[in-house]
């Protein structure tokens, strides 16, 4: 390597290290000023580093009596928890299917499913409501853990890593006198424990995420998400910047955590899924 | 759907064969079951009601075929016409700004580039982000009196506030949107770039091409199946931004973000015209098909696989 390679190496790094950081800049901001007192969040010049900190902004959260994020909070994880663990057993039964049994129509009604992934979520909304109404389940977690369990994207995804374990592995099995199911359970589902750690993780912060879904489908507040919490919280409270970075940083940082200790299966199951097209 | 996962009985399909059907229905019967529920009825449902009276959205009783009234009110509306107007306006901020950017800031990190996975992982992590949250600390970020205003503002500049100007407001939204996304397109061009052999590279620098003319000429045809599917998930994902512009406008100020996603929802729960508001979506479904169409067909021009 040259010198003059050498320089450039260094040009680009930071460069790219500066658009890092202007990337996760809000974040920064967000997480100093939840620690600092409201008057101080909008001071110039800012300080990375709180002047008076206090962790007021996170208690008042929890003891204000109006808005209940202690309830907020436990739906969200039981929504979340429960979605994840309905769609791997689900998605990856189903998937088996498709990748490992040679039944009649199989790729016909594969094709059908993949189709219906160009189907943009806009028009499902209102229909959705209504049978949401019918079935009994409006206005209830259930509204949002249901629909996603259903998700295309994850039967194919999951379906090309089943199918790219050998089939003579699960041969041997069959051989053994091993049923489908038990193929499925003690075979081929942990075989592909790194593709369900990628599914359970984007499940994960697609439910977390959500805000169209309970927006629309819970009505009750003591049965809301987090994500329609803090909006109302924030526009009930526009002058009170502390508190709102507060409520914003609360919910972000489960995800945020996940997100650092399980990097390797959040961007490498990007980039060695089927996405590639 | 259901008639086919249930094997049909022929005299001469062998017995290992029907196990294998049974076994088969069993594993997505339940699927397709929850699949037609919550996709397949729903689509249905949708186009029926965009051609029907329906008006209060739990009132289906008296459902009448309207023919193609809510369709006509759909482009005759300027309201409406206005929100289609800003969702191709988004777009077209949108899709060249993340398409462009994901290329250029995969392939300078693909280089060699000290601490390549922590630059990756910065530029990646507002795609795991709640986007309500994300939105709370915009609106701070570029509200009045705050500190990037204020040093602008001492530094002699007048900043306008993004979000709350009527000029402003709905490229700002597209801006963070390619900004919250941006980390998916570049982890994706990341693969494929990984994938493209260095032979290759290498063979058109011995041949006396230029670094550019090795981009243009070698890189970029390489990673078009990439460019292809990006672009069309990309182009989908512009018109599905209800959740971004709700949390940072609410589709203000005036009228100024209310894009096509914002004025469905407005049409059906305010409003309460829920054929109009089915009419509307039918009408994206229309235009994100067509689009798709045009570049499938075009694909064959400029995408190797």
């Amino acid at each position: 390597m040259t010198k003059k390679d050498n320089i450039i190496k260094w040009i680009l790094t930071i460069i790219m290290l500066l658009i890092g950081i202007c990337c996760i800049a809000p974040f920064i901001f967000m997480l100093s000023s939840s620690f600092k007192v409201s008057g101080d969040v909008m001071k110039f010049p800012w300080h990375l580093i709180p002047e008076s900190p206090t962790i007021k902004n996170f208690t008042s959260l929890f003891t204000n009596g109006i808005y209940n994020f202690q309830k907020w909070y436990m739906n969200t994880i039981v929504m979340t928890a429960l979605t994840i663990l309905i769609k791997i057993f689900f998605v990856s039964y189903t998937a088996y299917g498709f990748a490992k049994i040679n039944f009649k129509g199989k790729d016909v009604i594969f094709l059908v499913l993949l189709s219906a992934m160009m189907i943009p979520s806009d028009i499902m909304i209102l229909p959705r409501y209504i049978i949401f109404k019918n079935l009994h389940i409006l206005d209830s977690m259930w509204a949002l853990i249901l629909p996603s369990c259903v998700d295309v994207y994850f039967v194919f995804l999951l379906r090309q890593s089943f199918i790219s374990i050998p089939d003579s592995i699960s041969e041997a099995a069959k051989i053994d006198g091993c049923s489908h199911m038990q193929i499925y359970q003690r075979v081929i589902l942990p075989l592909a424990k790194p593709a369900v750690a990628t599914m359970a993780l984007f499940s994960f912060t697609w439910s977390w995420n959500d805000y169209t879904g309970p927006y629309l489908y819970i009505s009750t507040m003591d049965k809301q998400m987090l994500s329609v919490g803090i909006k109302l919280f924030s526009s009930g409270l526009t002058q009170d910047y502390g508190a709102q970075m507060a409520s914003a940083t609360i919910v972000l940082i489960p995800i945020m955590v996940a997100f650092l200790f399980c990097q390797r299966f959040f961007i490498e199951g990007v980039t060695s899924s089927g996405v590639k097209g | 759907m259901k008639q086919q996962n249930t094997p049909k009985r022929k005299g001469k399909t062998s017995l290992a064969q029907k196990k294998e059907n049974r076994a088969g229905a069993l594993f997505i019967a339940p699927y397709l079951i929850f699949f037609t529920v919550f996709t397949g009825i729903p689509f249905l449902m949708a186009i029926a009601m965009a051609f029907g009276n329906v008006t209060y959205i739990t009132k289906l009783d008296n459902l009448k075929f309207v023919g193609l009234k809510n369709f006509i009110t759909v482009f005759t509306n300027e309201e409406i016409l206005a929100s289609l107007g800003r969702t191709f306006l988004y777009s077209l901020v949108y899709v060249p700004l993340i398409m462009v950017l994901g290329f250029a800031f995969a392939f300078i990190l693909n280089k060699d580039v000290f601490c390549k996975n922590g630059i990756r992982s910065m530029i990646f992590m507002p795609y795991v982000s709640n986007m309500v949250a994300i939105a709370i600390v915009f609106k701070v970020l570029l509200g009045n009196g705050s500190p990037i205003i204020q040093g602008l503002q001492n530094m002699g500049f007048e900043p306008p506030l993004l979000l709350q100007s009527l000029k402003w407001a709905l490229p700002t939204t597209a801006a963070i949107a390619v900004w919250k996304s941006l980390g998916l397109n570049m982890v994706v061009y990341l693969g494929a770039l990984q994938d493209v052999p260095s032979e290759l590279v290498e063979a058109a620098q011995i041949d006396g091409a230029t670094k550019w003319q090795r981009i243009r000429h070698v890189i970029i045809p390489m990673v078009s199946p990439t460019t292809f599917f990006l672009l069309i998930s990309s182009i989908t994902g512009s018109f599905q931004n209800f959740t971004i512009i709700q949390a940072l406008t609410e589709g203000g100020p005036g009228q100024a973000t209310t894009v096509m996603s914002i004025n469905i929802v407005r049409t059906a729960f305010t409003k309460y015209q829920t054929s109009v508001a089915s009419a509307m979506a039918l009408v994206m479904f229309a235009v994100v098909m067509i689009v798709t169409l045009i570049q499938w067909r075009g694909q064959k021009k400029w995408v190797n696989y």
